[in-house]
């Protein structure tokens, strides 16, 4: 009895530090294209300016903008999305990237972003590096239905294929943790047929339910801001100040939802994620924090490594230099003899009858070959 | 490095402010250099021409020349490099000839070129797929829709600009892309300054500002890295040049409207200018007159805020490093604040040197009648349209104009077209308009270079080497056959159209047929036949009812036996008697229950 009873906190151990994660990841996806569906690009470019603001570095932001709305001539406010008809924030800033843009957002390329199988020339900016520490914020907005999503008004995504693609990124130890956020129409049947562990999903509006719009900007001309995000936002600038100092709690969050306010009724699943909503931080999905987080017993393992580092040492080899212009500097000894096959030919116009005289030439042997088999089976 | 050529008549002043990309080379491994020019154009515009100039080598720690570009260049072995962003037309009948001698411009969209080390056209390809792909991350652009449908190795149009080795240039392979449809935005400008070593913080690049920059009327971004050498004491040195650029039109009215509403709105009458020989000029009506007067602005009110000092990384503020100069005639005032020491003066243009940590802000007052500079022709004018009607076959015309009264303009025209817009090469042809009549005709089209369509695989490449007699026009034209796609190659917005690639005219110098001068027509919209994409559905459920309908139909002739009222099954008659025995105790069962059930009534009752 006794034993069990010490060896009891020491099973608990590695539990404590599954609850850590040391990266922050956040994946924003607008999925709709033309101008009048300006307020989808909002709400991505609001929860990019959030995300941003509590600590998230662009190299760990996946933007996805559908079309190109800040420089769109619809535009009377060029470089600039606003938020609000008082356009006191532009959210498109100085200091933007978008890594995702217009045709490039597409269902394959999003599936393709979360489990990692992309083209091997894809530039890191493009990728979701993370691992088995890494916590996901993903949010969606578009245009959907009833266990679909609107890609580009050309193609859908459906709930089946974000929760295998989730099942994929779970498989291959992509995610610590993640929070799923969608608002769009039915956006509750978007998290539906999740089946992954340690998911917090939520959605703004149930089956059979629409999203709103929060308000419209006479001068854009159109929707600035749907309402389930636009309280999201609220809430997220009112009590998440900072990153380090917020204690707020994802169901703080989840509890100021009003749906009268909301004009829909917005959904969280949380059968999958397996902590106590009220010690879940937001900072924990919306901030940056950078645990450490240190492997293995205290002694010896450092040796370890040490010798691991020291074997990597002396089999590194130093990448050779390229000489800039390839003057003074070694060259490989390389096939000189360059094979150029592709690329234009002259088109030279051919002057005189030499053409002329081939083809009467080839039309003559016809003919006498035609003679020559009809007389040769007269015979 | 080849310097541009400066047609123009303050030459001797402008010489001066490229004197420094000259002079940098000879420097130590790195350095850095960047200067301004505005010009006053007709309509109330200014052209604003940024220029900043880094040296560096792959190998030196990257103080100035940016090591994520670097790096691209050495991993994919590209060893000299174009990249171009632009949105707008430059109006070459109002703004006159382009600056820079149209190098730094590129056509609507993104132009990508390079020079690529490789072996085959096959590594070639590899190493120009990596590089795109590796720019695409960089600059936050599709620059990853360059495929094999997008890129064609020019033969004439361009010739590399760099000091490439003779062994190197024989393994040289030059590529070429473009995405007319690429937006250009912020998200473009916020890594383009990032390569600038004050990252616009301070220096001119500070003004650089995208809801200023993409207001503008046309507005290109270049980045242009070749590789410079030279010889110092018998030893060869090489450096990389990266030499960006950013030009724009601003429309001063535009920009200083911006300031009270955003929206345009009409000026009340009384602020109008009016012409009083329209015969309906009154009280309440009136036909607007142009604005002659030239407005007052500063850099502040068109940028939004002052240049911040100098970049204190440039280089060392010398008689011939001259940050900002002024093409402005000299009848119009230049009040320049604090900031600034003015250091010389020459014909319609005036420079400045920055100093450190100070703002510099230039005002011009409004002046009226306008004055206007000196307008300097460019070597030809061109416009391309499509002519034709209908789904299926349509055509290009282009229209270019040699205003020189006296001198032949020879140049290449370069079309990159995508593989569903066939055209025929037997109808490509030259005509002089309208026609003269002289006694010895010229040949326009000098040479052309081809290289077919292959359908999803690559565009059409069609590059004719022309030359135009003096004071006259050219109509080049060619027809096409419009292809159908397959219903999933068909963008999102399909219905708008396909941009098609804008043409390149590379104007030859009389003796080397090295280019000297660039130009681009706009880009074109295609428009494709396009299917109701709703039809696929509509047809799929009236499939799906036909073929219920028939399935049904078969399956019942299948299964069941269908016979005729009179060929049924006859019955012996011990058969018929103990059917009708059953028929019989049945209704009588029936009739048991019912007078069962009516006495159960009675009871309850």
């Amino acid at each position: 009895m006794k034993p069990s009873r010490l060896l009891l906190p020491l099973t608990l151990l590695p539990c404590a530090a599954l609850a850590q994660h040391t990266s922050n990841w956040a994946v924003l996806v607008s999925t709709s294209r033309f101008w009048f569906n300006y307020r989808h690009l909002a709400n991505v470019l609001s929860m990019y300016r959030t995300v941003k603001r509590l600590g998230i570095p662009d190299s760990q932001i996946i933007l996805m903008l559908s079309d190109d709305i800040a420089c769109n001539p619809r535009n009377a406010f060029p470089g600039t999305v606003y938020n609000n008809a008082d356009r006191a924030l532009d959210l498109y800033g100085d200091n933007i990237e978008v890594d995702y843009r217009g045709y490039e957002v597409t269902v394959e390329n999003f599936i393709r972003l979360l489990t990692d199988r992309v083209a091997p020339d894809t530039p890191r900016s493009k990728r979701l590096l993370t691992d088995d520490r890494s916590n996901i914020f993903i949010y969606m907005t578009g245009h959907g239905g009833n266990e679909f999503l609107k890609f580009q008004d050309a193609e859908e995504i459906s709930a089946f294929d974000i929760a295998d693609a989730f099942e994929q990124m779970w498989e291959k130890k992509r995610y610590h943790e993640m929070l799923f956020m969608v608002d769009t129409c039915q956006a509750n049947t978007m998290y539906s047929k999740f089946y992954s562990p340690n998911i917090l999903a939520t959605g703004s509006s149930k089956l059979d339910e629409s999203s709103y719009s929060h308000h419209a900007d006479n001068d854009v001309g159109v929707a600035v801001i749907d309402r389930y995000t636009y309280y999201n936002l609220e809430f997220l600038e009112n009590e998440v100040k900072t990153a380090s100092s917020s204690r707020s709690t994802m169901k703080d969050l989840f509890d100021s939802y009003d749906t009268e306010k909301i004009h829909s009724t917005p959904g969280v699943r949380t059968d999958l994620f397996r902590r106590d909503l009220s010690e879940t931080l937001i900072t924990d999905f919306f901030g940056n924090v950078q645990n450490v987080e240190l492997e293995g017993e205290a002694g010896g393992s450092w040796n370890e490594d040490l010798l691991e580092l020291s074997r990597l040492a002396v089999n590194f080899t130093v990448p050779r230099r390229n000489g800039t212009c390839g003057g003074g500097a070694v060259r490989e000894e390389r096939p000189q003899k360059v094979v150029r096959r592709e690329g234009a030919v002259r088109i030279v116009e051919e002057e005189g009858w030499n053409r002329n005289a081939v083809g009467v030439g080839a039309l003559l042997a016809c003919a006498a070959a035609w003679v020559a088999g009809s007389a040769l089976s007269a015979l | 490095m080849r310097l541009p050529t400066l047609p123009w008549s303050t030459g001797s002043f402008l010489s001066l402010l490229l004197l420094p990309l000259a002079l940098v080379s000879a420097e130590e491994h790195s350095s850095y250099d960047e200067n301004l020019l505005l010009r006053t154009l007709p309509g109330n515009s200014v052209l604003a021409s940024f220029r900043f100039v880094s040296n560096g080598t792959f190998n030196s720690h990257h103080s100035v020349f940016p090591r994520s570009l670097a790096q691209i260049l050495q991993h994919s072995q590209t060893k000299e490099l174009h990249l171009k962003f632009t949105l707008g037309r430059w109006d070459a009948e109002r703004w006159g000839s382009q600056i820079w001698d149209g190098r730094t411009a590129g056509g609507t969209g993104v132009e990508l070129w390079a020079w690529v080390e490789a072996g085959s056209d096959a590594e070639a390809d590899a190493r120009w797929t990596t590089l795109n792909n590796a720019l695409s991350g960089l600059f936050c652009a599709s620059l990853n829709f360059i495929d094999s449908t997008r890129t064609i190795r020019p033969v004439m149009s361009f010739q590399p600009d760099g000091h490439h080795a003779e062994d190197i240039k024989e393994r040289l392979h030059l590529l070429h892309g473009t995405l007319p449809r690429e937006p250009v935005c912020t998200e473009n400008l916020t890594p383009f300054l990032k390569l600038l070593p004050c990252k616009g913080k301070a220096g001119i690049s500070s003004l650089l500002d995208g809801h200023k920059l993409f207001d503008a009327k046309w507005q290109s971004m270049s980045i242009d890295v070749t590789p410079v050498c030279e010889e110092i004491d018998g030893v060869e040195k090489c450096q990389l040049q990266m030499v960006q650029t950013v030009d724009m039109v601003l429309d001063v009215e535009r920009s200083l409207r911006k300031k009270d509403s955003v929206i345009p709105r009409p000026p009340h009458l009384d602020q109008m200018i009016c012409d009083p020989n329209k015969f309906y000029s009154g009280s309440d009506s009136c036909f607007p007159l142009d604005d002659i007067s030239d407005l007052s602005w500063s850099l502040s009110e068109m940028f939004g805020r002052p240049i911040r000092g100098s970049c204190p990384l440039a280089s060392l503020p010398t008689s011939q490093s001259i940050n900002v100069c002024a093409n402005v005639p000299d009848q119009r005032a230049i009040y320049v604040s604090a900031g600034g020491t003015e250091v010389g003066r020459g014909d319609n243009i005036r420079c400045f040197i920055l100093e450190e940590n100070t703002d510099f802000d230039i005002i011009l007052p409004d002046q009226s009648p306008a004055i206007l500079l000196p307008n300097i022709e460019p070597p030809l004018y061109a416009s391309r349209s499509f002519t034709g009607h209908g789904q299926e076959r349509g055509g290009v015309q282009a229209v270019l104009r040699n205003p020189s009264p006296d001198r032949h303009v020879e140049f290449v025209y370069l079309e990159s077209l995508p593989w569903f817009m066939k055209p025929y090469l037997h109808t490509f042809s030259a005509t002089l308009d309208p026609p003269i009549e002289t006694q010895w005709e010229e040949k326009i089209i000098q040479e052309i270079y081809y290289r077919p369509a292959l359908d999803r695989r690559r565009g059409t490449q069609l590059e004719a080497r022309m030359r135009i007699p003096p004071n006259s026009t050219v109509l080049v034209t060619y027809d096409f056959d419009k292809a159908v796609l397959r219903y999933t190659e068909y963008p999102p917005d399909a219905n708008r159209g396909f941009d098609i690639a804008p043409a390149i005219i590379s104007i030859l110098a009389p003796r080397n047929s090295q280019t000297i001068f660039s130009i681009r027509t706009t880009s074109l919209l295609l428009s494709l036949p396009t299917p109701d994409f709703s039809m696929p559905y509509n047809v799929i459920i009236l499939t799906s009812t036909v073929m219920a309908l028939a399935f049904g139909t078969v399956f019942n002739l299948l299964v069941r036996r269908f016979v005729g009222a009179d060929e049924s099954v006859r019955m012996n008659p011990v058969q018929v008697l103990k059917v009708k025995i059953m028929a019989a105790v049945k209704r009588i069962k029936a009739k048991r229950e019912r007078s069962g059930k009516a006495e159960l009534a009675k009871k309850n009752e």
